[in-house]
């Protein structure tokens, strides 16, 4: 079996409080035991304040934790060396607004060892990947939200990283964005990229996430494959194109006649972001 | 996408990693000093301090020696203030805005480790100094060679040959002096321990504004410094004042600079010649201040929560 490309194990994050006069402590994530394997795509789930930017942080080792280890592909996490193997995108990303989208590109390049030609072409494919090209000689500081994240998703992507870490990394995009991210990440996951991202929109986790974990209150409540808990083990659902009456008649009186129970019936409806693409002709 | 090709990515990774490098410094150093060149308070200070080497132009209705008297004073006064201010108002930022912005975690989440972004900023702040330094001294040079050649053309028509030579001789002798620019190169020196200082008080500090308050609080404290050493080294020692004193005395001998070691800039203003030996000085002290305010800058940011 691989190596993971994240586990956490027995990690515990209490912060202190700030004041002089409360030495009280807030616990963020208590003892958490998560894996994430090779090559699937992870979402951490759970309301505000339930602890999982805060295990982002420990895992890239910008927070450290107050106890339990992390590591990423076998590395201890707070090892600066671990960090070469990972791209993160935090949630509303600004980068230095005076430079262009090629110069973002190369100075976070230059901070992951690249240089000379293999990083302009480095720059030039990841633009190309992220559909910035025809913006890589504008300033940052121009771009739209959805540009942002999309210059935010190729700085993570700049070492060639074996791990993505995204913090909600469709907020605040339109749904156009949105589903041009969401693509960029299942095109990830197919060249055997890990990914792990946090978000809100939980219609697209179901879309692109292989296993979720959901965290409350600090604690890891549910994890997973998404196939298997989010199904109901004693329903079928069956899809037919052009049923007759007649024919919904005779399958209902089947199924009721071999004991099973028909719970309703109902037209299947497209989803809503997918008619919004239609009708402003975005759709791919 | 490339990322599929295992050549590239292997060149990547494969690459042992360094815990110093300078690719990484460099690139840090190079986007903060473009940074700080964007931000308005620089040509601002920089407009300023121009204006004010004008201006000494103004005051000096006086003799030569008057003239250059109050030339230097006014200027080596003026780019004392700025390149001092410039430090603390420069370096204060850096930290908090990276982190407002959120660039910090894109930056800390690549192997890049917290000292060399640390130094990275430093040197940042220290090229835009040296820049700064550069333009006020080509100012002050400009005005010193005006006033020189104004006053070397006077004794030309007025002088008989033999004592225009000598006259000659000794105005340019007394106008550009190696002290002279030696005591710039002092002034760059003590901005540049006030940036270390800055950034050492910008890593713990939660605000802008406690860092550039906590830095010239600091920075004025450290002009006492000799005071505080003499009552404590003195010749009846700390034993004759009161314990509680004795202590701040001691703080204020070991966590502040001694900002007096500058004042050297003092004694070149009023045309005293300082040794060589007292610059090199100068120098190794200003080195060991920003070392240490690395150190204990380093040593603060990495246990910092982010």
């Amino acid at each position: 079996m691989s190596t993971p490309a994240i586990s956490i194990e027995n990690l515990t994050k209490e912060f202190r409080n700030p004041s002089v006069f409360d030495r009280s402590t807030v616990t963020a994530v208590r003892n958490l035991n998560l894996t994430v394997e090779a090559g699937h795509v992870y979402g951490l789930l759970g309301p505000n304040g339930s602890g999982k930017s805060t295990t982002m942080k420990i895992v890239l080792g910008l927070v450290t934790p107050t106890s339990g280890k992390t590591f990423i592909f076998g590395r201890d996490s707070s090892d600066v060396e671990s960090r070469e193997a990972v791209g993160f995108l935090p949630e509303n990303p600004y980068f230095y607004k005076f430079l262009t989208g090629s110069e973002t590109l190369a100075f976070y390049g230059k901070l992951c060892g690249l240089g000379g030609k293999m990083l302009r072409e480095r720059s030039r494919e990841l633009l190309a990947l992220v559909g910035l090209e025809d913006a890589a000689d504008r300033r940052v500081g121009g771009y739209s939200k959805g540009m942002l994240q999309r210059i935010g998703l190729a700085q993570a992507l700049v070492q060639e990283p074996r791990l993505l870490v995204l913090d909600e990394p469709t907020a605040g995009v339109d749904p156009a964005g949105s589903r041009q991210i969401r693509d960029l990440i299942l095109r990830l996951k197919e060249r055997g990229i890990t990914v792990m991202l946090c978000s809100h929109l939980l219609s697209q986790v179901q879309e692109i996430c292989d296993r979720i974990g959901i965290m409350h209150h600090g604690e890891l409540l549910r994890e997973g494959a998404l196939e298997e808990l989010i199904s109901i083990e004693n329903q079928t659902e069956l899809v037919l194109e052009n049923a007759t009456p007649a024919l919904l008649a005779e399958l209902r009186q089947r199924a009721e006649s071999s004991g099973a129970r028909v719970i309703g019936t109902h037209k299947p409806q497209q989803n809503l972001e997918r008619y919004f693409l239609e009708v402003t002709g975005e759709k791919k | 996408m490339s990322t599929a090709d295992p050549t590239t990515a292997d060149a990547v990774h494969a690459s042992a990693h360094k815990l110093f490098s300078f690719r990484r410094v460099g690139a840090i150093a190079g986007n903060t000093f473009r940074d700080l060149v964007r931000q308005k308070v620089f040509y601002f200070m920089v407009l300023f301090a121009v204006i004010l080497i004008g201006a000494s132009l103004a005051l000096a209705s006086l003799s030569f020696q008057g003239q250059l008297q109050t030339v230097m004073d006014v200027c080596l006064g003026a780019m004392s203030v700025f390149t001092m201010l410039l430090a603390v108002l420069s370096t204060a930022m850096l930290l908090p805005k990276d982190m407002e912005d959120r660039t910090l975690y894109t930056i800390l989440a690549k192997p890049v480790a917290r000292f060399e972004y640390l130094v990275g900023k430093l040197i940042g702040v220290a090229l835009m100094l040296f820049i700064a330094t550069l333009l006020m001294t080509a100012v002050f040079t400009a005005v010193l060679a005006y006033w020189q050649g104004r006053e070397i053309a006077g004794i030309e028509m007025n002088e008989s040959a033999q004592r225009a030579v000598a006259q000659i001789a000794a105005i340019k002798a007394g106008t550009f002096t190696p002290t002279l620019f030696g005591g710039i190169g002092v002034l760059f020196v003590r901005a540049l321990v006030c940036a270390g200082l800055t950034l050492m008080l910008s890593c713990f500090a939660t605000s802008w504004l406690f860092t550039v308050i906590s830095a010239l609080m600091m920075i004025i404290v450290g002009h006492l410094v000799p005071i505080a050493r003499s009552v404590w080294q003195g010749p009846f020692g700390a034993a004759d004042v009161p314990f509680h004193f004795a202590i701040l005395l001691r703080i204020v001998t070991v966590f502040f600079p001694d900002m007096q070691l500058f004042n050297v800039v003092d004694d070149i203003a009023v045309g005293v010649t300082v040794g060589g030996e007292i610059f090199l000085r100068v120098a190794a002290l200003g080195a060991g201040y920003v070392a240490i305010y690395l150190l204990v800058g380093y040593l603060l940011f990495a246990w910092r929560e982010l």
